[in-house]
């Protein structure tokens, strides 16, 4: 996409021209959507550039078109999966950021559990968050055991320079640390902070009727959330209660949990879903899914 | 060389070019709306097709299309949809028409807002 001086009739047209395809291409998944997902479903190799084409027909939310012109790259891939997530998404999802009603959610939580493969709900055990669906805002990192500071936190220069910026929380997550000390800190431990959200547990319905349980319940629950418009999706964990309700906010996800679903906070904010993972026996990884 | 498309040589995009050179556009800007012609022309074609096939068949042209496999494309087309190539001259003949309509809005509103380039 150019990026340096734009005309006004460039701009114009390129506007036109973009809403026209995606319209084009919304149309075609209206008419022929099943003939593309049988595709996507029974067909794994396909050469790049023609691949392109087709991802062209298949994304009605592409922003840019790809270079599929003069693609000549004989490099295998199997077809974005994504963009039926995308599409099946969007047609149940309501243009305002609201709760679900029980027939969307379990839409949703149908789709999610087809294309993630998890056994994704909005209900677990009786218990369900106040929404499934939400505006996510900016968290900082939290600190995972006494003496954890902004310069121990990251295990590698990569990490420190990308997330460095975003700082350290002043409060501890809603259970505290997540280790006794440094040296007893283990992998779930660096992940539970890593892949944490933060979601308002306290206006849970039931919640008050029984605090302590609900609390136990949702302590590093394992949720899927997935930001609706490009498919990224990450496997998080319950670590912090909040934010407010006037922040006009649902959930927080942690620096990395923003990165992965590209989701940003203040003007850009944007709604994504989370669901429940039924996970009995602790087999499903923190951290970003891929379809 | 290969057309492109298996519908490219049905198709003459010579009239859209010629007019976006007449803009005064940088290089980035104009591949990229030559682009978007060819995503929409691309998107027109295939709904085009796909609308006169059977849901078998659409399978099967999708899977030969994502091979761009133009001989055996045509070869499954032919004989299941009369005068396709017809059919695809007029889909992209009236897109093409609607294109020209935006770059002459385009251009009236460049000419509007008294745009420092020439058109």
């Amino acid at each position: 996409m150019p990026t340096k001086r734009k005309n006004l009739h460039y701009e114009f047209l390129a506007k036109k021209w973009t809403d026209r395809h995606r319209n084009l291409q919304g149309k075609i998944f209206d008419k022929h959507g099943e003939s593309f997902k049988w595709l996507a479903d029974n067909s794994k190799q396909f050469v790049v550039g023609s691949l392109a084409g087709i991802m062209l027909l298949t994304s009605p939310v592409l922003d840019k078109v790809p270079q599929f012109v003069s693609s000549t790259s004989a490099q295998i891939k199997t077809i974005d999966k994504k963009v039926f997530l995308i599409y099946d998404l969007r047609k149940i999802l309501p243009n305002e950021v609201r709760a679900l009603n029980s027939d969307e959610e379990k839409n949703v939580s149908e789709i999610l559990t087809r294309d993630y493969g998890f056994n994704i709900k909005a209900e677990l055990e009786g218990k369900r968050l106040n929404t499934t669906y939400g505006i996510i805002g900016q968290e900082q990192h939290l600190a995972r055991f006494p003496g954890d500071n902004i310069f121990s936190h990251f295990d590698n220069p990569s990490e420190a320079d990308k997330y460095w910026s975003y700082g350290m929380a002043p409060g501890l997550g809603a259970w505290r640390y997540f280790a006794d000390s440094s040296g007893s800190s283990t992998q779930e431990d660096i992940d539970r902070e890593k892949y944490y959200i933060a979601v308002q547990t306290f206006l849970a319905p039931g919640f008050d009727s029984n605090p302590k349980e609900y609390a136990d319940f949702f302590k590093y629950r394992k949720m899927l959330v997935v930001n609706p418009q490009n498919g990224n999706a990450v496997v998080a964990d319950i670590a912090d209660a909040g934010p407010s309700p006037w922040t006009g906010k649902q959930l927080g996800g942690s620096p990395e949990v923003m990165s992965y679903l590209e989701r940003f906070d203040g003007a850009q904010k944007g709604a994504v879903l989370y669901f429940f993972i039924d996970d009995p026996n602790d087999t499903i990884p923190l951290g970003p899914v891929n379809l | 060389m290969k057309n492109k498309f298996f519908y490219s040589h049905l198709i003459e995009t010579t009239d859209i070019s010629l007019k976006l050179t007449e803009i005064n556009l940088s290089d980035d800007e104009k591949t990229h709306l030559l682009s978007l012609m060819e995503a929409n022309i691309h998107s027109t074609v295939i709904d085009t097709v796909l609308s006169e096939l059977s849901k078998e068949d659409k399978k099967i042209f999708l899977q030969n299309l994502v091979l761009n496999d133009h001989e055996k494309i045509w070869q499954h087309l032919s004989g299941r949809i009369g005068k396709l190539e017809d059919k695809i001259r007029k889909a992209t003949e009236n897109l093409k028409e609607d294109l020209i309509k935006d770059l002459l809005e385009a251009k009236e509103l460049s000419e509007k807002n008294n745009s420092k380039v020439d058109l």
